[in-house]
């Protein structure tokens, strides 16, 4: 018989709005009623008010760690691959959303952190560490990311060229990464407005790529960032 | 609903009513003026030692914080004081899960605080054969729900942290509110939180004035044989002189008995701290959460009141039953 292992909360010596932006917070039973309530809300309301087509449903991964990017026109954008994923998959979720807009006020970090499980990204002054504590987080537990690699919104609904980061999270690991591409966000909530409109979203989700053999330094990253944007701008077809 | 039970529950303004409620009101004040002033004076007799003195005023600070949340509720009204009780032990659940590894396991702790949700509706409902019935219901929900992973691996170890943790802070726990039930609930609880506090306090200055030898210093470092022996007696000694006032003219209100109650009261409160402690030590943990900065989490702070709540209840049910001048199922046959 194995002895016994306790795992505590790695959050466990952290509290308040400290807990919020950190890479380590994990939930508990609140937490996850709270999601489950506002994804549930947020998928009736997207169904109702917006066209959603999905294709490509089967490339999704069974299960986690897996980790999911798109190009990014929208704060729609998040909503529409959250509720794109399978219940067993979006309870395991962390959208990795800017640090100086989605954290740096208390309430905008709690409804970040309390209801999209976000995770922060440090767009400023993020050094290596940031980013190896979130993929160590990836490579070590069962849950996904959902990643836009371009860093912030398109303000022209254009695709712009994919950062490194992404690279840094999985070169040299067997996390696959699902590619998506989002068309009628951008036309549905550009960056200027604050209210939604009803409008046709399509959603392509890619086959998963895998970047074991793709080594952890400057190079590495730099291919997987271009690989990965060569495959979002396929699966958006012919501009 | 009966008018005595809704005045039980929800009637503040019998809050007064008991003499040993204004007269604990009363010391209570005084001593919470007078620490800063004694503070002060240290300062100015021993000369400034920073730190310790911004260690006594962090504590003091915590005090103006827990207390008013302790007592407030038991002023109130039963019905407050068995919400607060409620709210105590799913936050102090909380903690545990935390800290253990629990919380991953949702579908354990959402049975876990569907009993303790049970517990509170038995104690509102003051029907305490569904409060005795939901220990092996939650046992048995606890254990089936656990399948449902279908991981075999580890099934023990989750199912009896679960039950663990639904007897620690479900059961354990529930009998402090089920005092709320008793007619003379305000002058009991306060007495019995009083006194447990008390507890701590003897052991922590008797420990600090003559402590040498160590109790079970794997466990937990700080504590004393002296200071466990002298908590013994001088709690004894107050529960049992506060007890009269408490207890008076009842089958309690006996020298023997009073005393009795006092010894169980010291021993068990110790030994749900060192108990707490011996878990946090298993876990490799200092506290268990970061809830009070440079005090812990509120298990930290309500570790002695485990075993003590149900101690105190059985031996004061055993002698003079609790609740019985009061309706039972104000709920489900109100």
């Amino acid at each position: 018989m194995d002895q016994w292992e306790y795992k505590p909360a790695q959050d466990l010596d952290i509290s308040g709005a400290e807990r919020l932006r950190s890479v380590k917070r994990e939930s508990g039973l609140l937490g996850f009623l709270a999601r489950t309530t506002w994804w549930f809300w947020v998928h009736t309301i997207l169904r109702l008010t917006e066209r959603i087509q999905v294709e490509g449903r089967t490339n999704l991964p069974a299960s986690a760690p897996f980790l999911m990017i798109a190009n990014h026109a929208s704060h729609l954008d998040v909503l529409v691959l959250a509720t794109a994923l399978p219940l067993r998959l979006r309870n395991c979720v962390f959208p990795l959303a800017a640090g100086d807009t989605f954290f740096e006020t208390p309430p905008v970090a709690a409804f970040a952190a309390g209801m999209l499980n976000a995770l922060p990204m440090w767009r400023k002054n993020c050094g290596h560490h940031a980013i190896e504590a979130l993929r160590q987080r990836l490579v070590s537990e069962p849950c996904g990311y959902i990643l836009f690699p371009e860093g912030t919104r398109s303000r022209t609904g254009q695709m712009s060229s994919f950062r490194a980061g992404v690279g840094m999270l999985v070169a040299g690991t067997a996390v696959p990464v699902i590619p998506c591409h989002l068309r009628g966000t951008f036309e549905a909530m550009p960056p200027q407005t604050k209210w939604p409109r009803s409008t046709n979203i399509t959603l392509k989700i890619g086959g998963g790529c895998r970047f074991e053999d793709i080594s952890n330094e400057r190079n590495g990253w730099r291919m997987i960032a271009e690989r990965l944007e060569q495959e979002v701008r396929a699966l958006g077809g012919p501009a | 609903m009966e008018a005595s039970s809704k005045a039980r529950l929800w009637g503040w303004n019998t809050a007064l009513d008991s003499a040993f409620v204004r007269g604990f009101l009363l010391s209570l004040g005084i001593i919470l003026i007078a620490v800063p002033l004694i503070l002060w004076l240290l300062k100015l007799a021993r000369g400034s030692n920073a730190e310790r003195q911004r260690e006594l005023w962090a504590r003091y600070w915590s005090w103006l914080i827990f207390i008013p949340l302790m007592i407030g509720p038991v002023l109130l009204g039963a019905g407050w004081t068995i919400a607060a009780v409620s709210v105590m032990s799913i936050l102090c659940y909380r903690e545990f899960a935390r800290a253990i590894g629990l919380f991953r396991h949702r579908a354990i702790s959402l049975f876990v605080v569907l009993g303790i949700s049970g517990i509170t509706f038995a104690i509102a409902d003051h029907w305490y054969g569904f409060f005795v019935a939901l220990t092996p219901l939650t046992i048995a929900c606890i254990a089936a729900v656990a399948i449902l992973e279908d991981q075999p691996k580890g099934y023990i170890q989750r199912v009896a942290l679960g039950i663990f943790a639904f007897l620690l802070f479900g059961v354990c726990f529930g009998h402090l509110g089920y005092f709320a039930n008793d007619g003379n609930f305000r002058a009991m609880l306060l007495w019995l939180v009083a006194c447990v506090e008390l507890n701590d306090i003897f052991a922590y200055i008797v420990g600090k004035t003559l402590g040498r030898k160590k109790l079970a210093p794997n466990t937990s470092p700080n504590k004393t044989v002296a200071g466990a022996v002298g908590a013994v007696i001088l709690t004894t000694a107050v529960a049992a002189a506060l007890g009269k006032l408490v207890f008076q003219n009842t089958e309690v209100d006996t020298p023997v008995r009073l005393i009795l109650l006092g010894l169980i009261l010291s021993v068990s409160g110790q030994l749900g701290d060192l108990t707490l402690s011996s878990i946090k030590r298993d876990l490799g943990i200092k506290d268990w959460a970061a809830t009070f900065p440079g005090h812990g989490g509120l298990l930290d702070r309500f570790n002695s009141l485990i075993f003590a709540s149900p101690a105190v209840f059985h031996l004061v049910g055993y002698f003079q039953g609790i609740g019985l001048d009061q309706m039972p199922r104000i709920i489900t046959h109100g």
